[in-house]
């Protein structure tokens, strides 16, 4: 019979450990799906390797995916250590480019570049932490469940873009398709290696945000208090800290930089605002921020794994017409066997034998 | 009464009831699951997987009820995951149900992309029910579905029966509210909580399979566009009661009807507005049964989402 005893601290060996057997895991379990189809993993692999590190401009493709992944994982983390469980980084993204692009299209085309593109960082990051805060009011003051919420709310931002792409934000001259016109060059965030590369200065605000929410974290009586709300939020009550205040400020954080990797992923990357802006993104972040085991600078890394799968699974997609699908098969894989894995560093088991009666 | 309206009224009402089915399936199943203290969030994964298999099923074997069964088991099996997860293994049970979707989304877009836009030759086909479908107005509404329509109503019966009425319900529940005594009164904590996890991904799994074996005999990725999320919250809607469950899907599958018969009939009200609703009135509507559930304090079973560990005592 398997014991099951709490463990008091975790070994820093098994908490390295358990990450990487899982992603280890995780890729075997592609395989096997991969089997099962006929495909050969090792190619598949191999191509995603390639695809993803193969060439100078292969890294920093992958490096453009990192950026919104990066944002947004590092947010998840600061709401996650206060269990604010927000799964609605995919609305937060949407809204985020719906508010940044609003100047881009209609703003005054005689505004300064640094002064444009900085108005609408700040504009997308409102309109992302807006989306974040509605369903943190509601948790907060009446109960509603946030996963549900913050759900539904990427459903309804996705209609809305749908609504302005049909409407009236669609170019006259797209014949008939949901794209805007092109953002005019003020208002694109400037790219910071040579064509055709797309990496953006949006590289800097990831990192930036990174080692911030990481001080915020680890260095001041805010972060401290959102880990005492995590681990205990009665304790925290007594202890008096105001948990409504920082409950909303932590889902701000998080909705807010979601928002910012959606509207620097449009101005920078996309440069056009249309139906499909990568807002999958805020799934995908989710499993990093998790992975990650909630630490902001191990997010970092981990963000740039993940995008390397993406950009990988991109890239077999057109070259070997293997569907993306698998992409989501591993990633999910991994997550499975790092929460099986929790078990063995939240507990250490034994084989015992039952006690005679 | 003008006769065309009452006619297309009809008409509408028998889609919602359709309609309605495909959510009320996942719903039951997620209710009793919650009732014995799983959150399982990835309802939409596993209506996708049986969406899927079900089709693949029915393809493979040419015999639609085939592939519903085919369907179910296959969402069953990977509801498992998530039992053998979160039971055993005591996971975070919200993550481990979102990576459930995301597995859901992934395999069968995986799988399923060599099937896009092919078409089943023989669908699940209405039976109307003879005696009782010739009633006025209800007849063509309730007694003119098709079998899984029928299942439908009466697994509402049967389970609101068990749940409330018979020993199985008392212990379902309790393992639910207060797994510690239940263990202490001999109950199986764990035997229980995998089991209607698993039944409760069997019933997500029909209802996708009822999609494309039944009301669009044809795969598409995505194919079941989040009515899995919609489902998680009618669960909070119904208070965790098969009856409610029942009047929650038909409301939302009359929302549903009624947003493709406006869109059929070329309204002016805009299309992205109108998908949104069904989005937008759940988003309403979980507030509300949020509140009602604070008020009246029914419904949430205490435990869920709770691992339940016999050496923490």
């Amino acid at each position: 019979m398997l014991r099951f005893e709490k463990r008091d601290k975790t070994p820093v060996q098994l908490r390295l450990m358990v990450p990487v057997a899982s992603v280890l895991l995780g890729m075997l379990v592609g395989s096997i799906v991969m089997l099962f189809a006929h495909v050969n993993p090792l190619r598949v692999y191999g191509a995603i390797v390639s695809g993803a590190f193969g060439s100078a401009y292969r890294f920093s493709e992958t490096l453009v995916i990192a950026v919104p992944l990066i944002l947004i994982s590092v947010g998840l983390t600061l709401a996650y250590r206060m269990k604010f469980l927000n799964i609605g980084a995919k609305g937060q993204y949407i809204i985020g480019a719906i508010f940044g692009s609003y100047l881009a299209l209609f703003g005054p085309a005689t505004m300064s570049r640094p002064l444009l593109l900085t108005l609408m960082m700040v504009l997308g990051t409102l309109g992302g932490a807006l989306w974040a805060v509605i369903p943190a009011l509601l948790k907060v003051y009446w109960n509603v469940n946030e996963v549900i919420a913050t759900l539904l709310l990427n459903y309804i931002a996705s209609y809305i873009l749908w609504y302005f792409m049909y409407g009236t934000w669609r170019d006259p001259g797209s014949h008939g398709f949901p794209l805007s016109k092109n953002f005019a060059l003020n208002a694109q965030l400037p790219r910071i290696l040579p064509p055709p590369s797309r990496l953006h200065i949006g590289l800097y605000f990831a990192l930036v945000a990174a080692v911030i929410v990481w001080i915020i974290i680890r260095k001041t009586r805010f972060g401290y208090e959102a880990r005492v709300i995590g681990e205990n939020e009665r304790a925290a009550r007594y202890a008096g800290i105001n948990v409504v205040k920082t409950v909303i400020i932590a889902a701000a954080i998080s909705g807010g930089l979601a928002g910012l990797a959606g509207i620097a992923h449009t101005s920078a990357v996309l440069r056009i605002l249309q139906l499909e802006i990568n807002s999958d993104y805020g799934y995908t972040a989710i499993i990093a921020a998790w992975l990650a085991g909630l630490d902001p600078l191990v997010a970092v890394v981990v963000s740039v794994l993940l995008a390397a799968l993406e950009a990988g699974g991109y890239q077999i997609q057109i070259v070997m017409r293997v569907p993306f699908g698998i992409v989501g098969v591993i990633e999910s894989s991994i997550l499975f066997c790092l929460l099986a894995g929790e078990i063995f560093t939240h507990y250490r088991i034994t084989l015992a034998r039952r006690i005679a009666a | 009464m003008n006769p065309t309206f009452g006619s297309i009224l009809i008409k509408v009402l028998a889609g919602a009831i359709q309609s309605g089915t495909i959510l009320l399936l996942p719903t039951l199943g997620e209710v009793l699951t919650e009732r014995s203290g799983v959150l399982n969030l990835g309802l939409e994964g596993l209506m996708l997987i049986g969406a899927f298999f079900g089709f693949l099923g029915a393809m493979k074997t040419g015999n639609p009820y085939i592939g519903l069964l085919i369907g179910m088991a296959a969402a069953a099996g990977a509801a498992a995951i998530h039992a053998f997860i979160s039971v055993t293994l005591r996971g975070n049970q919200t993550v481990t149900g979102l990576a459930l979707a995301i597995f859901g989304m992934g395999l069968t877009s995986f799988y399923g992309d060599r099937w896009v836009s092919q078409r089943l030759t023989v669908a699940i086909k209405p039976m109307a029910i003879p005696g009782l479908s010739r009633i006025p107005v209800l007849g063509p509404i309730l007694f003119s579905q098709d079998l899984i329509v029928y299942m439908g109503y009466v697994l509402v019966a049967v389970f609101w029966f068990l749940l409330f009425k018979t020993k199985i319900g008392v212990n379902l529940r309790a393992v639910g509210e207060n797994a510690k005594a239940a263990d202490a009164m001999g109950i199986n904590v764990v035997g229980t909580r995998y089991f209607w996890t698993i039944l409760g991904g069997a019933l997500a799994g029909a209802g996708g399979a009822y999609i494309t074996c039944g009301i669009h005999p044809y795969w598409l990725n995505g194919i079941t566009s989040g009515r899995g999320w919609i489902a998680v919250a009618l669960v909070v809607f119904a208070m965790w009661n098969p009856v409610n469950a029942f009047l929650g899907s038909f409301l939302f599958g009359s929302i549903e009807a009624l947003q493709l018969q406006l869109q059929a009939g070329g309204t002016y009200i805009n299309s992205a507005l109108l998908s949104m609703l069904p989005y937008l009135t759940t988003f309403v509507v979980i507030i509300v049964a949020t509140l009602i559930v604070r008020v009246r304090h029914v419904g949430t079973p205490k435990e869920l989402g709770v691992p339940y560990a016999r050496e923490d005592r």
